[in-house]
């Protein structure tokens, strides 16, 4: 899900850290001052995990493969920006270890995989939590990764539209290449695993009563 | 035989002439190409996808279009000195653009003509390190947390 350095031009990668950098200062002064102290082991935990299974990957249809974002478990149990400062610290890891990603588009990918994703899911959660807690757990990491797919192929399909040197592959290839496996497989396993780590830190009491 | 008999043959081989104007020869010459593999990180080969060959002149217009072969390798052979750039691309965005260094006929190569594919204990060992940087960071700002909040 990662675009990766070289297939975004300035035209895009500028305005995305423009309007990310911003975003960083606010959520991490919201999130990660001193009233926070109590719960950074596990938001910390939950990270490095996100971490792990961005780096794990899952085989789908169409010859690729594709992983999870782990994010959506931030925005339930925190805030979408919680979220998008831990995503944005996973993908920074990333592109300095690992080469995924890069540094010249964190700013769009933290923006697909860190907020819209997670904003997503936090909303599904808050509109579906009074029903069952698991269902809307599951719900909200579906939804949390069909956004933060759809936007990542968006971004794409406007690259190609703007310059096909940058990305040679069409918005109408790019979507069916994306948005299939998300919606058959990825949202389903990330709805898994949303449900699954909920109910671990719920058995080891890391949770208070959510 | 008279000369005059001779004149259908040579009439009949002047026709054939123009023919050769199809014909396709080929040559094989070896240690001309270069050849470069697209991995996923986790070491899978990038088979059948896009890739595209910029020469040094070119930074817009492709001088090489095709797709990765089943194990993720795709060859071109340069026509010119300096830096190329093969871009390999799937559907989904993953991809890479490599930097290739041609020398000058002649002159012995000053770098490498790309980097290795990372080791099967680079894969291991990479998670490792991101899980400990993130433990690291955490941990500071929760012993800074502890600390300010006493």
């Amino acid at each position: 899900m990662h675009v990766p350095d070289g297939f975004l031009s300035p035209q895009i990668t500028v305005p995305a850290w423009i309007a990310a950098a911003p975003l960083w200062t606010w959520a991490a002064r919201r999130n990660f001052g001193a009233s926070s102290t109590e719960s950074l082991p596990v938001v910390g935990s939950l990270t490095a995990l996100a971490f792990v299974v961005q780096g794990i990957m899952i085989p789908v249809p169409g010859g690729t493969s594709a992983h999870l974002t782990g994010m959506a478990i931030l925005a339930i149990l925190y805030n979408p920006g919680v979220a998008f400062v831990c995503e944005s610290l996973v993908l920074l890891l990333q592109a300095l270890f690992s080469g995924a990603g890069g540094f010249t588009v964190l700013g769009v990918n933290a923006l697909a995989m860190g907020l819209l994703g997670p904003g997503a899911a936090w909303l599904a959660w808050r509109a579906l939590r009074g029903l069952s807690g698991r269902v809307a757990a599951f719900a909200a990491a579906y939804a949390g990764m069909q956004v933060a797919t759809g936007a990542v192929a968006l971004v794409l399909g406007l690259q190609h539209r703007l310059s096909p040197a940058y990305m040679p592959v069409p918005l109408e290839v790019t979507a069916v290449a994306t948005m299939v496996p998300s919606l058959t497989v990825l949202g389903v396993v990330e709805g898994l695993y949303t449900v699954a780590t909920l109910a671990l830190l719920r058995r080891a009491r890391l949770l208070d009563a959510r | 035989m008279k000369p005059r008999d001779l004149v259908p043959f040579l009439a009949t081989a002047c026709l054939a002439l123009p023919a050769a104007a199809h014909e396709v020869t080929s040559e094989v010459v070896r240690d001309r190409a270069v050849a470069v593999r697209a991995l996923a990180h986790d070491g899978a080969a990038l088979a059948d996808v896009t890739a595209e060959v910029f020469s040094p002149s070119s930074d817009a217009i492709p001088s090489w279009r095709g797709r990765t072969d089943r194990n993720g390798w795709i060859a071109f052979v340069p026509d010119a000195p300096g830096r190329w750039r093969v871009r390999v691309v799937d559907a989904t965005g993953h991809g890479i653009v490599t930097p290739v260094d041609v020398p000058a006929p002649g002159a012995a190569a000053t770098s490498p003509a790309g980097a290795p594919a990372p080791s099967a204990m680079a894969m291991l060992v990479r998670p490792l390190i991101g899980v400990a940087l993130v433990a690291a960071i955490f941990g500071a700002l929760h012993l800074r947390g502890r600390r300010t909040g006493r």
